[in-house]
């Protein structure tokens, strides 16, 4: 299933932002399994062979083999179209409803070690000269995009606190850019931003969201699974900015307002493995539901099948978002 | 003094000094050239023979009127008095002598007596004589004579040797020390005479409890010198303050009971190894304190595996219920082989069955029993919650809940609860606290008596008992 890039949808670029191990090459990981769990006929396609291969290996390693991937190492581009469902249109005066084609969305996404965000030394196996590149390059991808996928990571934050300082130092830098070229609009970034509250399948973030009564469940999710819509989320960022370690999580909050228009700015609370389900149950139970398997001097491995959680909602967000303002 | 002279008065002496009765006195007079010496040699309480000696020169006695006066005679006879003795040997180590000979034969015409020869002072002698001299009256050692049975402790004595033992002797005695009172254990030494001990001598020292092969070597009459403890030093207490020292009955006595060993058996092999001794030793301590008033029941557990690779994981197993001590012996002999279970891999890495544990060990215990049940935990994980949690640690797969079966299990008349934990971290798991919640222990810094004891099975250490205890079965 390969469409050829030069029949495909224009391509939007966005770019993935999040500190180290916030969850951002899982959830592009989860995507297409996120995709093919849906009900509705929106999939997932490579716009290229690399990005094809990407979405099989990863779907696999993920799925099957149950291993997260690594921490990443480089700046990785994959063009992938999502197609949606064929719509159809309102009968019109006495002429037959015919289908339209259906919706694409080409999205160019840029996946990067969190590590570039921050302006500390990078730790990746490669010299520093090679992480200045990667600065660059990564600033480049973000001022040419007009979509970003904001992961913040509540686990990461409770424990160190450092989300701030891996999204106001490239924040600074972008608008600078922005402005010499003048993109800024009425002093605001351009972007429109999908902030990814990650991991909501861990006890302590469900737990706050439940004691926050932001917990809702959709009527029509096989498996029960409690959520927490969109309006919510916003006020789950707060209370999870509240007791990060740092006590700087409020002024993530304040960044976002100062440079993107609020309009532009959307909260979405997922998870990209999802929560425990007993195969021969099939449901959530609060009694058991993380997904998480600790191996004696290994890395975490995933327990049991992958239900991403509101992992396509923000990429189907911003590829209807940034269709509607058309191509840059 | 001539070998054969030396000899034979030797002889004379000794025989004079054992025929001395309890209240008999000896007289032993030495005429030399220049004086006399007196030696009255009589037995003391104890029947050890008692010398007292003085001299006195012929010019003292013959004060101014010369040698040759009446008054001389009195004066000699005065100062060997040897009327108010029962025997009176005489002396004469200068024959030659005008004095010695006068003196001599004032002494003869008094008190009738063989005189025997001698060239030398004759202390010598004596003292030789009466440090050789053999017991008149055996000795012994106070001990405590216990009864387990009543648990009545009578205080008695212990022959260490009897009448006629010479110096040189040497006696071995078992006894067993608890830990005793301020002055620590006394090692007693009396003489009986009739049915009253006469207290011959006190030596005492705080010994570590256990059991002391005693030897006692009589150095000379009046002297013991004990062995195989550690040094002891002179009690000044009186026989009175001894008796009232003495405790008329043991610390109650620990009752029938049921030891539940809980084993982890998972994690790495030396661990494992670790805690089964540690099991071992508890089960022989307390089959040696209990004997056949004791049941051991034996479970062991290790960790869950959630991960669908493994093969199945290894349940908790009741290796022993409520058996003998010999035979919760073979049967840890058995865990002790097989050592730390790999079965169920990859397990659970953070946690182990503990709340499974639990739940078997409730199930088994009838809440009719009455009988003092310890459930003794060695172990270091801690347990699977029954639900999801902010521990991370998954939830049992059976969902026992390790707070309500510690309840449970608590909740029994007469149940304690005692851990070893060998966490290294300094704050375990909440859940070793409440299996802890009577006597929790390291591993590393484990006293078994003690453990034992704070569960109360085995006599505490608080009543003390200041004497050698003697097992009334010996
Ligand atoms: N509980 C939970 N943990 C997750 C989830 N996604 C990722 N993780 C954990 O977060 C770790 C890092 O995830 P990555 O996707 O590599 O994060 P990243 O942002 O790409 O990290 P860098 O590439 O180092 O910047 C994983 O190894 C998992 O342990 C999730 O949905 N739920
Ligand atoms: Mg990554």
């Amino acid at each position: 299933m390969q469409s050829d890039p030069a029949q495909g949808p224009p391509a939007h670029d966005i770019a993935m932002w999040g500190a180290p191990g916030s969850g951002k090459t899982t959830l592009l990981a989860a995507l297409n399994i996120a995709l093919m769990r849906r009900k509705d006929e929106w999939k997932i396609v490579g716009s290229d062979a690399a990005s094809s291969d990407y979405l099989i290996e990863r779907t696999n390693a993920l799925s099957s083999g149950k291993i997260f991937p690594e921490a990443s190492q480089s700046l990785e581009h994959y063009r992938w179209t999502l197609v949606g469902p064929a719509e159809r249109q309102e009968r019109r005066w006495l002429r037959k409803a015919r289908p339209t084609p259906p919706l694409t969305i080409g999205i160019s996404m840029v996946d990067a070690p969190g590590g570039l965000f921050s302006a500390g030394p990078l730790h990746t196996a490669n010299g520093s000269g090679v992480a200045d590149d990667l600065r660059r390059r990564l600033m480049d991808n973000l001022v040419k995009s007009r979509g970003l996928v904001f992961l913040f990571d509540p686990i990461r934050e409770f424990e160190l606190g450092d989300a701030f300082d891996h999204l106001h130092p490239p924040l600074t830098r972008l608008a600078e850019k922005m402005l010499e070229i003048g993109e800024l609009r009425d002093g605001m970034l351009p972007h429109h931003v999908a902030v990814c509250i990650t991991k909501f399948d861990d006890p302590r973030v469900l737990e706050t969201a439940q004691k926050l009564h932001l917990l809702d469940s959709a009527p029509d999710d096989e498996y029960g699974f409690p959520r927490v819509t969109s309006e919510d989320a916003r006020d789950l960022f707060r209370a999870l900015c509240e007791v990060s370690a740092s006590g700087n999580a409020d002024m993530v909050v304040n960044a976002l307002d100062q440079f993107f228009h609020r309009t532009r700015v959307e909260f979405f609370v997922t998870s990209s493995i999802g929560f425990y389900v007993r195969p021969h149950t099939k449901t959530f139970d609060w009694n058991d539901y993380q997904n998480l398997l600790p191996e004696a001097g290994k890395d975490l491995r995933i327990r049991g099948q992958v239900h991403p959680v509101n992992v396509v909602e923000p990429m189907l967000w911003l590829g209807r978002r940034l269709a509607a303002g058309g191509p840059r | 003094m001539s070998e054969p002279d030396k000899a034979l008065l030797r002889k004379a002496v000794a025989r004079a000094v054992a025929g001395l009765t309890a209240t008999g006195r000896l007289t032993i007079v030495e005429v030399a050239a220049d004086g006399m010496t007196v030696f009255r040699i009589h037995r003391d309480d104890n029947g050890r023979p008692r010398c007292h000696y003085w001299s006195s020169s012929w010019e003292d006695l013959t004060s101014e009127q010369g040698w040759g006066h009446e008054s001389s005679r009195p004066a000699v006879l005065r100062a060997a008095d040897p009327f108010s003795a029962d025997e009176v040997v005489l002396v004469c180590s200068f024959p030659e002598g005008a004095e010695a000979d006068r003196a001599l034969a004032w002494l003869s015409e008094a008190r009738p007596a063989a005189v025997l020869p001698s060239d030398g002072p004759v202390t010598a002698i004596v003292e030789d004589v009466l440090a050789s001299d053999p017991l008149t009256r055996s000795y012994d050692l106070v001990v405590l004579r216990a009864d387990h049975a009543s648990g009545r402790l009578r205080l008695g004595s212990k022959q260490l040797f009897p009448i006629g033992a010479l110096p040189g002797t040497r006696a071995e005695v078992a006894v067993r020390c608890e830990p005793g009172d301020a002055y620590g254990t006394a090692f007693a030494v009396v003489t009986w005479q009739g049915r009253e001990p006469r207290l011959l001598s006190v030596h005492s020292a705080r010994l570590a409890p256990g059991s002391y092969l005693l030897t006692a070597e009589l150095v000379r009459p009046g002297k013991v010198r004990f062995g195989g403890v550690p040094e002891l030093t002179r009690d000044p207490r009186g026989w009175d303050d001894l008796v009232a020292a003495a405790p008329a009955q043991l610390p109650p006595r620990a009752g029938p009971a049921h030891l539940i060993c809980a084993v982890e058996v998972c994690g790495p092999d030396a661990k494992v190894e670790e805690r089964l001794s540690r099991v071992r030793q508890m089960v022989s301590h307390l089959s040696a304190e209990l004997a056949d008033l004791l049941r051991v029941s034996l479970v062991t557990y290790g960790a869950h595996s959630y991960d669908d690779r493994s093969a199945g994981e290894h349940p908790v197993e009741v290796a022993a219920w409520q058996v003998t001590p010999e035979r919760a012996l073979a049967a840890l002999e058995w865990l002790e082989e097989r050592g730390a279970i790999t079965e169920g891999y990859p397990y659970y890495p953070h946690a182990a069955q503990v709340e499974d544990m639990l739940d078997a060990v409730a199930r088994r215990l009838s809440t009719a029993e009455r009988v003092r049940t310890v459930l003794l935990t060695v172990g270091d994980r801690p347990p699977h919650p029954a639900r999801t949690n902010r521990s991370l640690i998954l939830p049992c797969p059976r969902r026992h809940d390790w707070r309500l079966l510690v309840g449970r299990v608590q909740g029994r008349p007469d149940t304690l609860l005692a851990a070893i934990c060998d966490r290294e971290d300094t704050s375990p798991h909440p859940v070793w606290r409440r299996l802890g919640a009577d006597a929790l222990a390291h591993l590393d810094a484990l006293d078994i008596r003690g453990l034992a004891a704070d569960l109360g099975l085995a006599a505490p250490a608080a009543l003390p008992i200041p004497f050698p205890l003697l097992d009334e079965t010996e």
